[in-house]
């Protein structure tokens, strides 16, 4: 080590200072907030100990401590008028969200022999009203129209192939904060069908919400939304689309959906026939369907019957485009967790879906979620991840008897899912725009208005801490001491203060030039106290005396 | 008795002039049986305070000139040859007498200074297997002048230690200082002096003082600036316990002249500089310059 003279520890130290804020460039949760507050306690001590001729740890620690401690008030105050600096990308050297698995950009459910769930988060909500029912909770994301048999994947959006209909709301509105995590598509997963939202988000077409900002930041955004709607007409050309097949559909196919579809003819009756297909039939939903490379949509329905969401979405999107029903797969999550301590839905990746979205004439996109007619739990309840992961299997949570252990658990990880929520939204999120909003909040306009404020806000700090350190002093178990203190303040009033290490005399003599008609009173209480604390003989009443004497003093 | 104490104060202050503070510690510690140490440069009053002190107080004084060949003999004494019954006789130094002053003390050798620094101490002097007892109550007032001077040879820590107090005089200021040039030889005034206080009176009076109360709490104050002695950086080494009890005995003594039968703060800022400023930072005469900071710093408790 080069660390020859105390110069080099200090030099060190500060270095260590440096390399310790620089953390934050990688991680910004509050392990790591904490994490650097326990290491910036021990590099102050260690400048503690440096400067101190002898050295002892614990005290050392102790005092650094308080020295962070206090430096928290001033620490807030920073934090909320100067926000964070808005770093380029390049600073974050190793950010973990940067390369994410989420929904992606297309669909290929039959190359997947299993599905890996992970719990990581991917967006928070939390509604201002009611919250919608559980049935009516899905997370709108990419829609995928084109397909060549195997894979599904968007249309490309060319501009003037955009019709905007507004689709026309009914029913409740539900308002809600959206706070997404990082993620590399600018998807924002809002509530089937946006209807409100901010301007610096686009819905397309497909009524998906996107955002224009960088993806990669955590973003939270004011949304509305309908769960009931009604879309209405849509072109020609996008009928064609959403019609579209890989060439001709096998006979088997073509052979099925005429048996399904059976003498009414309608469409209603259609999608009912193939729904009760699924789910009278052997279908089974698992994570660990059976690879079909070949021909996935009739290797799914003929064959092995095994599968998940994407699997039921897109063979009923395909028996629907045989049928001649204009009919679509839209991806984004359903089903959540609730956490009731923060009264917020957290929606992870394990709550990943995907449905079917088909055109009728008369009530235009409607949604039908194949997978709720194999395992209606897959719906209406919530997914235990953890087993999930651990098997492999898919697993109900079903309401049984938890364990008092368990429960606390469950408790004790809600209540951290909160916290985390808090933090992500308060302290990460908080950039200059919230600044401002909050500024504007204070009714603060202009920069005079925040230096008044800071001025305010440090002086009754200050009056709070001289209140503490007074109250401090008052508290001695000596009642005399006591009681000369409170004559001290008493005169402190009038704008003489005693001074450390002036004695009792010398100060009265102070007092006395000062207020010679108060001269009596302040020698009279003055040699009683150096009676009482300095001289034999003391009796209980010289006490009470001098108690009535400073009691009837008036400066 | 306290009466008396004021009156020879101010029979004191008429003879040296404006130094009301340092004749009212130079008292004081005569009566916590301490030895004084003044330190200014030459012509100042040094002498002259001394003498004034012997002879309000009735002692026999002596006054023993320093310099850089006396001897030790020259101070305690030493044995001559009585040819009439062919034995050695001790014949007493001016070392035995009630009050010295040793005038210019680091002018002589360590080995002369150290010589009275000793009979301080002891109150005793064993010369050739006898010992004789010095007089009571004894009294030492040296004097010296600042160390930087040519030709002197600095008191070590050690034997500074030995001096309940060093004080300096300084210069008189201007009121002062015309009075003694138009007024009658100080020298003239000194013989016309009478005694105050008798040496009865003086040993009951230090006996009185042992008596004075000092509570927990000016206990509490005194180590407290001990203690902020030894821990601060700005001094060599703090004050030991003899300085502590030096401290404790001078602050009595000056409750005892404030008229008061127990101790209190006051009474140890009083006497502080003059006790601690010597032990403190020996190579420097502005005691109240030294331990300001420790009095500003350290809260009575």
């Amino acid at each position: 080590m080069e660390m020859r003279k105390p110069k080099d520890i200090i030099l060190i130290t500060y270095l260590a200072f440096i390399v310790a804020a620089s953390q934050f460039l990688y991680v910004q949760n509050i392990f790591m907030a904490f994490y650097i507050f326990l290491a910036c306690c021990l590099l102050l001590g260690t400048l503690i100990l440096i400067n101190n001729p002898r050295p002892q740890i614990s005290p050392a620690l102790k005092h650094s401590a308080i020295i962070l401690l206090q430096a928290f008030p001033f620490m807030i105050v920073m934090f909320i008028f100067f926000p964070r600096l808005e770093a380029p990308k390049w600073m974050f050297l190793n950010d973990p969200h940067a390369a994410k698995i989420g929904l992606s950009n297309t669909l290929e459910p039959g190359s997947i022999s299993r599905l890996g769930r992970s719990d990581e988060l991917v967006f928070r909500t939390r509604f201002s009203g009611a919250l919608p029912p559980p049935e009516e909770r899905y997370w709108r994301g990419p829609v995928f129209s084109y397909t060549d048999g195997k894979r599904w994947s968007q249309t490309k959006a060319k501009k003037n192939h955009l019709k905007k209909t507004d689709p026309e709301f009914s029913g409740t509105a539900y308002h809600y904060t959206l706070l997404q995590e990082p993620q590399k598509q600018n998807w924002i997963f809002a509530l089937d069908i946006p209807a409100k939202f901010p301007g610096d988000t686009v819905r397309n077409k497909n009524y998906q919400l996107l955002a224009s900002n960088n993806p990669q930041n955590r973003a939270e955004y004011q949304i509305t939304s309908f769960t009931t709607y009604s879309t209405g007409l849509i072109t020609k050309k996008e009928i064609n689309v959403n019609l579209q097949l890989p060439g001709q559909p096998s006979k088997k196919l073509t052979n099925l959906v005429n048996n399904l579809q059976g003498p009414s003819q309608t469409p209603e009756q259609l999608i009912k026939n193939i729904l009760n297909f699924f789910s009278n039939s052997d279908f089974y939903y698992t994570l660990r369907p059976p690879l079909m490379p070949d021909k996935p949509i009739e290797a799914f329905l003929f064959e092995h019957r095994r599968g998940f969401c994407s699997h039921y979405a897109t063979a009923f999107v395909y028996l629907m485009r045989v049928a001649k029903i204009p009919a679509r797969v839209v991806t984004g999550y359903q089903g959540e967790k609730f956490n009731e301590l923060g009264d917020f839905l957290e929606i992870r990746q394990a709550n990943a879906h995907a449905w079917a979205e088909v055109w009728l004439e008369k009530q235009g996109w409607i949604r039908i979620d194949p997978t709720a007619a194999v395992a209606p739990e897959r719906i209406e309840q919530d997914v235990n991840i953890d087993l999930q992961i651990a098997n492999g299997e898919v697993n109900f949570l079903r309401n049984q008897k938890q364990s008092i252990l368990g429960k606390w658990f469950k408790h004790a990880g809600l209540m951290w899912d909160s916290v985390d929520y808090s933090w992500q939204r308060w302290i990460i999120n908080y950039t200059s725009e919230n600044q401002q909003s909050l500024l504007n909040i204070l009714d603060i306009q202009h920069f005079k208005k925040l230096a008044y404020v800071l001025l305010g806000i440090f002086s009754i700090f200050t009056s709070i801490l001289i209140f503490i350190m007074f109250y401090k002093k008052n508290i001695s178990d000596d009642l005399v001491l006591s009681m000369y203190h409170q004559f001290c303040s008493k005169i402190a009033t009038k704008g003489v203060i005693i001074a450390t290490g002036e004695g009792a005399k010398d100060f009265a003599h102070r007092c006395n030039e000062k207020f010679p008609h108060l001269a009596n009173q302040i020698d009279a209480i003055t040699n009683l106290y150096l009676q009482i604390r300095y001289g034999k003989l003391n009796s209980a009443d010289k006490v009470v005396k001098l108690k009535s004497l400073i009691s009837s003093f008036k400066a | 008795m306290l009466s008396a104490i004021e009156k020879l104060l101010d029979t004191a202050n008429q003879i040296i002039l404006g130094k009301n503070r340092q004749l009212r510690l130079a008292l004081c510690c005569l009566f916590a049986k301490g030895h004084l140490l003044i330190e200014d440069v030459p012509g100042v009053g040094k002498t002259t305070l001394a003498h004034t002190l012997a002879k309000l107080l009735g002692l026999e004084y002596q006054r023993i000139q320093f310099t850089s060949d006396i001897l030790p003999a020259d101070i305690i004494g030493s044995s001559i040859f009585n040819a009439e019954n062919h034995q050695f006789v001790f014949h007493p130094g001016p070392i035995f007498k009630q009050m010295i002053l040793a005038d210019e003390i680091n002018r002589a050798t360590p080995k002369a200074q150290s010589a009275l620094l000793e009979a301080m101490e002891e109150r005793q002097i064993s010369v050739e297997g006898n010992t004789y007892t010095l007089p009571e109550p004894f009294f030492v007032i040296a004097t010296q002048n600042p160390s930087h001077q040519l030709g002197t040879y600095p008191l070590p820590e050690s034997q500074l230690d030995r001096f309940l107090m060093r004080i300096e005089l300084g210069y008189p200021d201007y009121k002062a200082e015309r009075e003694l040039l138009t007024g009658i030889k100080r020298y003239l005034l000194i013989e016309k002096l009478e005694t105050q206080l008798s040496p009865p009176q003086l040993e009951v009076i230090q006996q009185k003082i042992t008596e004075i109360y000092a509570s927990d709490a000016l206990l509490d104050y005194l180590q407290a600036l001990i203690d902020f002695t030894r821990s601060s950086e700005d001094f060599p080494i703090g004050l030991s316990p003899r300085a502590s009890l030096a401290l404790l005995t001078a602050a009595k003594a000056w409750a005892f002249t404030e008229q008061r039968d127990s101790v209190i703060p006051e009474d140890i800022q009083a006497v502080f500089p003059a006790v601690a400023g010597h032990r403190l930072q020996p190579g420097q005469s502005d005691s109240q310059a030294i331990v300001a900071p420790i009095l500003h710093q350290v809260k009575i408790p």
